[in-house]
């Protein structure tokens, strides 16, 4: 499974569900225009519960930290919450992180972010099997600054549709 | 430079030094005259470096190649003052030495040679006197064809630092593996010359790592689209993956051994492994909640430090192989990762991510003693690695904006870029010639 497969489908699997209705949830990363087709703005408009419950696309951690923040436990609800309305759905969990501290320790970093969404969601009662996770340290930045604002943004966990 | 001491440790330095200055001093008296001059004076030897007589189009193009290298050789090792030859170096008529004129502008040793072509090879022949006595230190020949003569100049240098240090340097047939942003895992030369590239650099590459015997380059590889240890048979170009679930991070080959260890997490929690060069797993090496990363091993290959999470922010512990808890080795600073053992086996340098931002590197005994701090004021200064004869240190830096190899002495002076080409690079490692 190549990493454009992901990345092509974390664009368009939430895109879906907002166009039918993309009103007011202000963490969602506007994503670019998705394919228009009748399927997608059929399941969009049906699934009021989808539509309340878009896939948040990241949560953030503190530096150095793995533990799920009080912020990240609401987002991590909605996404369990997304996962229940659409039962067919896959997520990659990829763990990040900024580029303080070292390479090394932070590829065993970011996996322990990505493992413990992932613990999270499971409690929440979604299926494991659903779920992947990855580490990319801080090899993957969205933010390429060198300043807290930046190092806040690439502290994450990054949830990709499959 | 920052140390922290106490009494202990200052009179445990003290004892330390006279006991390294007394077999010094008795080996100088048996030793070449030279070397036991030197002992009195300090700081770098001041040469002066001839040019290399030639006749010949192409001769004289060999000769000037050589001179560069022998000239690039000696500065890299920071034992050399390189002094402008002065102009009445010679006789007029005769070519003969004038040691009063070698004198008069400080120069305690003179080289020069000629190249000559014999057989359509290059031949040098060396020569090195004593400036202050005008004694012949030592006469060599060197031949090889035209895409030897870097190694000519390097080889004229090794015999030179011999000579006068009664070392063998290990530095001019060393090289540093690391990875180019741009190109992937590359192997350079020790002075950044002759890169050769390992993997394309299309994926993430971390941490190449090259076995003691020169034979296997082990690197966190993500071409199967997660992080996998690929472990490289570098004769046969055969690569393995080790293929195990979850992240595979920063191998260490250990010393006296063929196997090689890193951190994988298939059982749950970080935790380092020793692997096989066919990829299976030799057995686990620690076992602790929390993440166990970044091993390097004592000379003998009987000890292990590595970064543990087990007493909270991360921090650098050592463990016996043979049996044995691991005992924390720093306590100063909330952030230490990194460790990379010397190969005189007594110190480790790593680094440490500062209340002001900065990372640096210190080094500290292995007793936990002699805390130096070797950079500060330039950001970031990451991945120590010793030399091969452990007077040196490369490491990443990102002073001059991206991330770049330098070097500097194991005392933290000499601070300076590699001569590598354009990108970024990092994580380097220092490993010893064939």
């Amino acid at each position: 499974m190549s990493n454009m497969n992901y990345l092509g489908r974390a664009i368009c699997v939430p895109a879906l569900f907002m166009l039918g209705a993309c009103c007011c949830d202000k963490d969602i990363v506007s994503p670019v225009a998705p394919p228009n087709t009748a399927a997608g703005q059929k399941t969009a408009t049906a699934s009021a519960a989808a539509a309340a419950s878009v896939l948040t696309p990241n949560i953030y951690f503190d530096f150095d930290r793995s533990d799920i923040t009080e912020a990240s436990q609401a987002e991590l609800k909605a996404n369990a919450a997304w996962m229940a309305a659409n039962p067919t759905s896959k997520v990659m969990l990829e763990g990040h992180c900024d580029e303080r501290g070292t390479s090394e320790y932070n590829m065993a970093l970011g996996e322990r972010r990505a493992s413990a969404a992932r613990e999270y969601l499971v409690r929440l009662g979604v299926d494991p099997a659903r779920m992947q996770t990855i580490s990319y340290g801080e090899e993957r930045p969205v933010d390429p600054g060198h300043n807290e604002a930046a190092w806040a943004k690439n502290r994450r966990v990054q949830f990709v549709g499959k | 430079m920052r140390t922290r001491t106490n009494t202990t440790a200052i009179l445990a330095n003290a004892i330390l030094f006279l006991l390294l200055l007394m077999p010094f001093t008795l080996r100088a008296e048996g030793a070449s005259e030279y070397i036991a001059i030197r002992k009195q004076g300090s700081g770098r030897i001041a040469i002066a470096l001839d040019k290399t007589m030639a006749k010949g189009g192409q001769e004289v193009q060999w000769a000037s190649s050589v001179d560069a290298t022998i000239k690039g050789g000696l500065d890299f090792t920071g034992l050399f003052n390189l002094l402008q030859a002065p102009a009445n170096m010679h006789d007029a008529q005769g070519g003969a030495l004038n040691f009063t004129a070698l004198n008069s502008v400080g120069a305690e040793i003179y080289t020069g040679g000629t190249m000559t072509r014999q057989a359509g090879k290059a031949a040098l022949d060396m020569e090195v006197y004593d400036a202050l006595s005008g004694k012949q230190m030592m006469k060599r020949s060197y031949s090889g064809d035209e895409k030897q003569l870097r190694s000519m100049g390097l080889r004229f240098c090794a015999d030179l630092v011999e000579l006068l240090t009664g070392k063998r340097p290990q530095l001019f047939d060393s090289r540093i593996v690391y990875v180019s942003k741009r190109s992937g895992i590359s192997i350079s030369d020790f002075d950044g010359q002759n890169v050769e590239h390992i993997t394309s650099g299309r994926q993430i590459s971390m941490n190449p790592a090259l076995s003691p015997d020169g034979n296997y380059l082990a690197w966190t590889d993500f071409t199967s689209g997660r992080s996998d240890l690929y472990i490289r048979n570098l004769a046969t170009k055969t690569t393995v993956a080790v293929g195990k679930p979850g992240v595979s991070i920063a191998p260490c080959w250990r010393n006296g051994s063929d196997e090689v260890a890193v951190t994988l997490s298939f059982e749950g929690d970080h935790e380092i492994y020793l692997v096989k060069p066919n990829g299976t797993i030799s057995r686990r090496l620690t076992n602790s909640r929390g993440i166990d990363v970044s091993p390097t091993f004592s000379p003998d290959g009987s000890k292990m430090a590595f970064v543990s999470q087990r007493s909270g922010p991360p921090q650098i512990f050592i463990q016996d192989l043979q049996g044995g808890g691991a005992r924390r080795l720093t306590f100063s600073g909330s952030y230490n990762t990194q460790p990379s053992w010397s190969p005189a086996g007594d110190k480790i340098a790593y680094s440490s991510a500062q209340k002001n931002g900065e990372i640096n590197i210190f080094t500290i005994n292995t007793d936990g003693s002699g805390l130096l701090q070797l950079t500060g004021g330039s950001k970031y200064n990451e991945s120590p690695s010793w030399s091969p004869d452990g007077s040196m240190i490369v490491f990443m830096s990102t002073r001059s904006g991206g991330r770049r190899l330098f070097m500097m002495n194991a005392d933290g002076t000499n601070q300076r870029p590699m001569a590598l080409g354009d990108g970024e690079q990092q994580q380097p490692s220092w490993i010893k010639g064939r």
